[in-house]
């Protein structure tokens, strides 16, 4: 255990003997069981739990164990469990219910300008919960009844900033992203205080000018001050290297690459960060100079494996582009790149691992029939890899869509925009040593947003496209239990055990579903 | 950007480039802001001011208005001593361009026909009745007779590639051996139904009957794993023709 860690668990240990309801932070650091402490479950962002009341041999009494009905826009978060609390959010609104019963505990709202597309959840420090707002601001929740205790701006509204995101707590950091769409600002990644919600550091998607990876902007241009880059999805950590792996969006303008010659780092890449100083270790460009919106913030799913023959600390992603990536996360080293879905912007990989751009799929006054389209090949929901079957799972579409690029003079915001031909989704295993497609299961016309779980019950749990909850064998993706949940899933399931029974939560449109065996 | 599912783009007026009245405030703003700033308020010598937060945390004309009074003598922005009517032109003016910037990601029935028009018309027809095989259900002085007055242009060249409505027809056998088709209602994994000739609703388990389905459209789905863009362009040329 890093000794900040270590330090903070005792802490913060002798704090909960007194108080008992809150989060013990050596819960972050186990596989999930009693506790899902994090919107990935774990630091891994694995998303698989060693739960296996509910496996293969008993899925078919799968049933109903309560439903919590929030009247609210679609669900897209993740819950939290810590003692038998499930904490969990749509923008601007957090619940906190009982997870044996589904019964309200309590409600917060915080009436907000800004975006409110989505929200993914809280995190869970000691007492304290950590909520993100429309409006780009932070606010510390006493997880009891979630009164306020600070509120802090973590970015101007009125640029266009808004927040969707659930931070990471790890040690006595609250590491928080910020989103933006159509206005050209920078991205970043901000670590606060967990008592205090004192800045400790910032850390810009944009280098400042001078700086290494400033190079791949222009010079003698406002462009690298207005690169985009937003820190949208959780990020994962490992303990051991001390370090955490955090994905970043496009660049902006949007679909204007010729404002913006140059790969644009720090956009649509996977980095590497010291928790404590918000310092780059190391980074790879999954899209090196972004013109269809293909942000790289897929979970950087974090496992140890054999690869070539050697142990390896590894890390996957299934970005928006299409393209499945294995690096080793010690350095940065790619290992892999493959298609995970059909594709026609790219003339193959380069010895870098990286895609090579066509640049006339590039956006085009004309029109340029591109896929994926900018919806992308998957998007935000969650990933999952079996370490036990070697497979990693990705919820895949195809998008068929023509880009047009609409800037006269110098381009601002979007510049332009695709629009959509067709959309079909299908879920996808992925051999993590080949980048070879296992198997693939067929979820339907249009775009699925469900993200996966997987367990040690060998189940994979998923939605399709038409509103039905799935239960697969991960190992073939044949269908072993389904219902017809009245709405598709818009948010990725989770999974705890409480009093001996395992319960599995999935949030579809405004309503929470647990799952259980009969009781 | 994460958007998933839809784009909530704001309404706009008009660009200026599209031959409408110029917007409250341009003629005021390029003359007395333009050459530093640019024309269209995106900078020049000195900075975009579309990009500005100065700008974009402005309430009409609390924060703009002192700073084109005072100037900013510091960076060599000197004070214009402008009347109050045209600086609230100005800030009108440049309100409306972040708006632009805002619903860059707009573009719809008045998207202009010029810019998509960059193929040839004859290789659209050689295509049409040829490689593309569109002769073989289309026809252009049958169901395409006209169709260029009928959409406008961005339309047309999306309605070409993914018509969007089609009546699919199912026909389910039953373990019986029956045979009932109709127009498709559902069709998933697990359940099919479809709607009959007389207006009835029936549903089955997909696994206790056999499915075909046929969808006129599935040939344009197809299609768009075999389309160059110049294929499109050119097609697109050929059927702007049809007037």
């Amino acid at each position: 255990m890093n000794p900040n860690l270590a330090r903070c668990a005792v802490l913060c240990g002798s704090a909960m003997a007194a108080l008992a309801q809150g989060l013990n932070p050596a819960a972050l650091l186990k596989p999930p069981t009693d506790t899902w402490p994090t919107y990935n479950g774990d630091y891994s962002g694995r998303r698989y739990s060693p739960l296996q009341q509910i496996n293969a041999s008993n899925i078919r009494s799968l049933t109903l164990a309560w439903a919590f009905q929030a009247n609210s826009q679609a669900i897209k978060s993740t819950p939290l469990e810590v003692n038998g609390i499930l904490y969990f959010t749509v923008p601007e609104h957090v619940w906190a219910i009982d997870a044996r019963t589904g019964r309200q505990v309590w409600h917060y709202h915080y009436k907000s300008e800004g975006d409110h597309i989505g929200h993914r959840g809280v995190a869970m420090w000691g007492n304290w919960l950590y909520f993100e707002t429309p409006d780009a601001h932070l606010l510390s929740l006493d997880a009891r009844d979630g009164h306020v205790r600070w509120n802090i701006m973590l970015a101007d509204a009125k640029l266009g900033y808004f927040a969707t995101m659930a931070p990471l707590v790890v040690g006595n950091h609250v590491i928080a992203g910020v989103s933006g769409d159509v206005t050209d600002i920078p991205g970043f990644l901000e670590s606060v205080d967990p008592e205090t919600g004192k800045q400790q550091w910032r850390w810009y998607t944009e280098p400042q000018p001078g700086e290494p990876g400033s190079e791949t902007w222009p010079r003698h241009s406002d462009a690298i001050t207005h690169g985009g880059g937003m820190t949208w999805m959780t990020g994962t950590y490992d303990p051991a290297l001390h370090l955490v792996f955090w994905g970043t969006g496009n660049p902006n303008p949007v679909l204007a690459g010729d404002a913006r010659p140059g790969d644009n780092l720090y956009t649509c890449s996977i980095v590497a960060l010291n928790p404590d100083t918000g310092k780059l270790a190391w980074y790879f460009q999954p899209s090196p100079h972004d013109t269809h919106d293909w942000d790289a913030v897929e979970t950087p799913v974090l496992f140890d494996a054999d690869f070539g023959g050697k142990p390896r600390k590894l890390l996957a992603q299934a970005s928006r582009n299409g393209f499945f990536f294995v690096l080793d996360r010690t350095n940065g080293e790619h290992l892999l790149a493959a298609p995970f879905i059909e594709s026609n912007w790219t003339s193959g990989i380069d010895a870098r691992g990286r895609p090579v751009a066509l640049k006339e799929k590039e956006p085009h006054a004309d029109g340029r029939l591109v896929y994926p389209g900018s919806d992308g090949a998957t998007n935000w929901m969650a990933p999952s890899f079996d370490p036990a079957l070697g497979l990693f799972y990705v919820v895949a579409r195809r998008v068929y869509s023509i880009f047009y690029y609409t800037a006269t003079g110098k381009p601002e915001g979007w510049a332009g925009r695709d629009h959509n031909l067709a959309e079909e989704s299908t879920l996808r295993a992925i051999d993590y040593r080949t980048g070879k497609i296992r198997w693939n299961h067929e979820l339907g016309p249009g775009e699925s947003i469900a993200g996966i779980l997987t367990t040690a019950g060998n189940l994979l749990f998923t939605g399709d496209s038409q509103g039905n909850l799935l239960v697969l064998d991960p190992a073939t993706g044949k269908t072993v239990w389904h219902v017809n949940a009245g709405g598709p899933m818009f948010s990725s399931p989770m999974t705890y055990e409480l009093d001996g029974r395992q319960y599995v939560v999935e949030g579809v449109q405004g309503v929470l579903y647990a799952w259980a065996l009969p009781e | 950007m994460i958007r998933s599912l839809l784009c909530f783009c704001v309404a706009v007026a008009a660009c200026a480039q599209q031959h409408i009245p110029a917007p409250r405030g341009q003629k005021e703003f390029a003359q007395s802001c333009g050459f530093c700033h640019g024309e269209d308020a995106t900078g020049a010598r000195a900075p975009d001011l579309v990009r500005s937060p100065l700008v974009n945390r402005d309430t009409d004309g609390d924060l703009i208005a002192p700073v084109i009074r005072g100037g900013r003598p510091d960076k060599g922005m000197p004070a214009l001593p402008l009347p109050d009517q045209t600086i609230q032109d100005i800030v009108a003016f440049l309100h409306m361009r972040v708006k632009q910037a805002e619903g860059s990601a707009r573009i719809g029935g008045d998207y202009p026909l010029e810019r998509l028009l960059t193929g040839n018309a004859d290789a659209g027809r050689a295509y049409f009745n040829g490689a593309g095989k569109c002769s073989s259900c289309h026809s252009p002085t049958g169901d395409l007779a006209g169709i260029a007055k009928k959409y406008a242009p961005l339309y047309l060249e999306e309605r070409m590639l993914a018509p969007r409505r089609a009546v699919v027809t199912l026909t389910v056998t039953t373990p019986s051996g029956q045979h009932i088709s109709g127009r498709m209602v559902h069709l998933d994994e697990f359940s099919v139904s479809l709607r009959d000739s007389d207006g009835w609703y029936h549903s089955w388990p997909r696994d206790r009957v056999k499915v075909s389905v046929q969808d006129p459209l599935q040939i344009h789905r197809e299609m768009l794993t075999q389309y160059t863009d110049a294929d499109i362009h050119n097609l697109f040329a050929y059927l702007e023709t049809l007037r």
